[in-house]
């Protein structure tokens, strides 16, 4: 009995240092994986360049990135994106707290990766999808929200997020 | 004298900046100005490590806190406050978490923690 206790004076301690150290170290964006899938919010506005973006421009699968011109993390994983629209990703931008003036100059002098981009101006639409600020990334499935990256999107975090994610979503259709 | 004028003019002009930066609430009823000052304590700022909207004055908490005192305004409940911003920014946004799934670890962690502290001290001084 004495013995077994002692085992677990020195046991209890090492798995709850454990289990802080975990909860710390472990890189912040991993939790995103785990993301309960939602709706894409209703919404009722304009692309860039003026025309009224149809619901069914989200059909299939769909990156919604969020960015804007003043943004400078947005230029740092812009060349990133181009990639992924050269291998044929989908990708729809949604130009947050901009001026449309500026953030055509903007795609016009570093290259349009984007199908179309949603302009809102006030933040509405990226209110309702729980934007904290630009860049962040969504994975859509017809409409539905499955995955989320917040921050600068990369090589590794699409790799580990969200290309698992769409593998699984042409799987089940 | 013109020069003095004008340094008057120009260090009041400064002073003067912070107000642009402070958002003011109005209420005309004092309840509503209560629950909404307890509701953006309770809110946490989704881009802050720690602290709630109240103490956070960057883009999104000030978009929620407007958000707030509209819905306060327009008279929804505090749970219903609650629901609309968690919906959007998920449960992490609840300084409160509610009562259910795997927030009961979160709730009774730390006294079933206690309680197997307590028991292994009070077997091993029986021992």
């Amino acid at each position: 009995m004495n013995q077994s206790l002692r085992l677990l004076i020195i046991i209890l301690p090492i798995l709850v240092i454990g289990f802080f150290a975990k909860v710390l170290l472990v890189d912040d964006d991993i939790h995103f994986s785990n993301f309960e899938s939602k709706n894409f919010p209703s919404f009722e506005l304009n692309d860039l360049n003026g025309d009224p973006v149809n619901a069914r421009s989200l059909d299939g699968i769909k990156i919604v990135n969020v960015w804007a011109s003043w943004c400078i993390t947005c230029l740092v994983e812009h060349p990133f994106l181009t990639k992924l629209a050269e291998k044929n990703i989908q990708i729809i931008g949604l130009n947050y707290k901009d001026s449309d003036f500026k953030a055509n100059a903007w795609l016009e002098r570093h290259g349009n990766p984007y199908l179309l981009s949603i302009y809102d101006p006030r933040g509405d639409l990226a209110f309702d999808l729980g934007v904290t600020g630009a860049p962040e990334s969504y994975l859509i499935v017809n409409n539905q929200i499955v995955g989320h990256i917040q921050g600068e999107m990369n090589q590794t975090k699409w790799e580990t997020i969200f290309l698992p994610l769409i593998n699984e979503a042409k799987q089940g259709s | 004298m013109t020069i003095k004028r004008c340094l008057i003019s120009f260090f009041l002009f400064i002073l003067s900046t912070p107000a642009f930066n402070q958002m003011v609430y109005e209420f005309a009823d004092p309840m509503q100005e209560k629950r909404f000052y307890s509701l953006i304590s309770e809110i946490r700022c989704p881009k802050c490590t720690s602290g709630s909207i109240a103490s956070s004055d960057v883009p999104v908490s000030r978009d929620l806190k407007n958000k707030v005192y509209e819905l306060v305004l327009d008279g929804s409940s505090d749970k219903e406050i609650k629901q609309y911003v968690s919906e959007r920014f998920g449960n992490f946004s609840n300084y409160r978490p509610a009562l259910e799934g795997s927030n009961y670890i979160l709730w009774f962690g730390p006294f079933i923690f206690l309680a197997i502290i307590l028991a292994i001290f009070f077997i091993k001084r029986r021992v």
